[in-house]
């Protein structure tokens, strides 16, 4: 029941306005022979023609680098200015239905008790376009993680494509509604009676469960399998490209960047997939293999994630599967954790 | 609302040496309303920063009901730690906190209390036995056992030696087999060795045990054999902590998050825990 027809071509209308404000528009683009989701200033930079972006839109809500605080050492003592995060107006156009569900995932950690406001400011102004999947490729398996090629949860206005390339628009939540409304001349009214394209067909994947693994996962003496683990992720080189392109993985290093006089805090993606992460100052590393950092992911995906802050730590969208350099997939593993 | 990384400013007051690489920091807020308000229980932790460096995480060495300013005590090993034991009088660093959870002291009162550290576990424990000391009426006996690997390392050695002379409390001082010297008055041994020869009685105890990782391993053996319950075991863990806030996602021990959920547990909540440390 779709409540708006947005024609393909009235996007670069929708792209100016956004534009000539504050605001940012990110939208699928061609970078290099991939397709990211980038800013987006004119409308001939669009893509139309892609499955899954290569990197998620996180980085728009939480920056792969970002100044937190500034000092100056003077005198008479120290001069430190916190920094407020910059949250313009942000309208992602074109996100898949994984990664809108993945925005519920990074604010449950970012608004765990202590409230990361850089996030949440930019979060709460950021106005999410999904576009349903009309295909799919062999990384893609949301379907196992119970979510689908066309579920709405977490867009505001969910989009699906017309046979004449358009678009029948849903409004998903008041701050959808209120953005189409601003926009009356670019969404117009009806578009109830032309045809959709299909929608993908993402089957579940036999032998994962992830209820399974889940409850497998809070029994602690799994961990005293070290040769199963050892052995399903022996190939991992620990490069940590799985860890940034994915969209629910938040670890972050804060560091000092500039001279003992002068310079600035920055909050810095880090990954628990490097050796360092959690190499304490006397030498000592609770994680001192590499099997051990990637049990460490998996247990944040399937278990920190579901149990500890009532999210999906997962939401198949397979980027890890298609970046990592050995080939390791993750549904592998989760096949094996659901068969034991 | 607010920054949540960003730390106060605090003036170095006084700088103690404590032993060869240890050094504790008295400071003082620079903004009087947080100096006047700030609170903390014993048990929590802060991050300090030298600017330009970087932040460590230590835990709060005073009292909470010494009110005013606070103590730090730290090895100088890493990057940072190097950069703050630069520092000097009326230099200045940050400190974010108190972050974490606490001991119970409320729930302890009536209790005889035993505290076991070693080496640069005593800074935890200081916190604690201030607290208890402060309050002295509502406890019963009050034991200390401390060690280090030498006499030089055993930190707060003027504290040591009042604590030593005060009636109403029992201080038990030790350091490992070829760390005394001539003049060395205390005993001889490995903590948890010492522990089993002073035998402790379990009843109506409450322990306290922070310090190398494996001292505490064995400590929790020796109590476990002398018939402590584990509940009444509590001890502190660390891990590289970079934001204290549970958002930086290493400091994790399976999925207890020691920045949020600890770093205080009972030795019967590690017991539960993943095999992660
Ligand atoms: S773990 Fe892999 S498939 Fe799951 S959300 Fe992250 S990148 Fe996507
Ligand atoms: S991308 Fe692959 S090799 Fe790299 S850290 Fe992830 S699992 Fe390991
Ligand atoms: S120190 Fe960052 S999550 Fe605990």
């Amino acid at each position: 029941m779709a409540e708006r027809y947005l024609k393909r071509e009235d996007l670069a209308k929708l792209i100016d306005s956004v534009c000539s404000g504050e605001g940012l528009f990110v939208g699928p683009k061609m970078d290099g022979r991939q397709v990211v989701y980038a800013p987006i200033s004119a409308y001939k930079d669009i893509v139309f023609d892609y499955i899954v972006p290569r990197n998620s839109f996180k980085e728009f809500l939480f920056p792969q680098t970002e100044v937190i605080a500034r000092y100056a050492v003077h005198k008479d003592g120290i001069d430190l200015q916190g920094v407020k995060a910059e949250s313009p107006e942000m309208v992602v156009f074109g996100s898949r239905p994984c990664d809108a569900a993945s925005v519920a995932s990074l604010r449950s950690v970012f608004t765990w008790d202590f409230v990361d406001t850089s996030y949440t400011e930019r979060e709460d102004r950021m106005v999410i376009m999904t576009i349903a999947c009309t295909d799919r490729d062999e990384g893609c398996f949301c379907s196992t993680v119970n979510l689908a090629p066309d579920s709405v949860g977490g867009s505001d206005l969910f989009l699906k494509e017309t046979l004449e390339g358009g678009y029948l628009v849903d409004i998903v939540t008041d701050r959808g509604r209120t953005f189409v409304e601003r926009f009356e001349g670019i969404f117009s009214a009806g578009g109830a009676d032309v045809d959709i394209k299909r929608i993908a067909d993402v089957p579940r994947l036999k032998g994962v469960d992830v209820k399974k693994i889940k409850e497998d996962l809070r029994d602690t003496s799994h961990y005293d399998n070290d040769d199963l683990w050892a052995g399903l992720t022996r190939k991992c080189i620990g490069c940590g490209a799985c860890t940034f392109v994915c969209p629910t993985c938040h670890c972050f290093d804060i560091a000092d960047e500039g001279s003992a006089l002068e310079g600035e805090r920055r909050k810095n993606w880090d990954a628990c997939q490097f050796d360092h992460f959690t190499l304490h100052a006397s030498g000592h590393n609770p994680r001192d293999t590499q099997y051990k950092r990637w049990r460490n992911r998996f247990m944040c995906k399937f278990n920190f994630y579901p149990n500890k802050f009532s999210s999906r730590g997962c939401v198949g969208c397979g980027r890890c599967i298609r970046v990592c350099p050995v080939g390791l997939d993750i549904t592998e593993v989760m096949e094996e954790m659901s068969g034991r | 609302m607010s920054n949540i990384y960003l730390p106060h400013l605090v003036t170095i007051e006084d700088i103690y040496e404590e032993a060869p690489w240890v050094r504790s920091y008295k400071l003082v807020f620079k903004d009087h309303e947080v100096r006047d308000n700030f609170d903390f229980k014993a048990g929590q932790f802060g991050l300090y920063s030298a600017f330009g460096a970087g932040e460590s995480t230590f835990c709060l060495a005073s009292s909470p009901t010494r009110k005013g300013y606070i103590q730090c005590t730290f090895r100088s090993v890493g990057r940072v730690t190097s950069a703050l034991a630069d520092l000097s009088i009326g230099d200045t660093i940050g400190f974010r906190g108190p972050y974490g959870n606490w001991f119970p002291i409320d729930r302890w009162k009536g209790k005889d209390i035993l505290f076991i550290a070693g080496g640069i576990g005593l800074p935890p424990v200081r916190s604690v036995i201030w607290n208890c000391l402060d309050t002295r009426e509502n406890f019963g006996d009050i034991s200390i056992l401390y060690g280090a690997k030498a006499v030089e390392d055993l930190v707060y050695k003027n504290e040591l030696r009042h604590w030593d002379e005060r009636p109403d409390i029992n201080l038990v001082q030790t350091v490992d087999p070829g760390g005394e010297t001539p003049e060395w008055q205390g005993k001889v041994g490995f903590v948890p060795t010492v522990l089993e020869g002073m035998a402790p009685s379990a009843g109506n105890k409450v322990v306290v045990t922070c310090g190398p990782p494996i001292m505490i391993k064995f400590v929790i053996e020796v109590l476990g054999r002398l018939g402590f319950d584990d509940n009444s075991i509590y001890t502190t863990l660390e891990n590289k902590m970079k934001c204290g806030v549970g958002k930086c996602g290493r400091c994790n021990v399976g999925d207890v998050y020691i920045c949020k959920e600890g770093p205080v547990y009972t030795a019967a909540e590690i017991k539960q825990m993943y095999n992660d440390f």
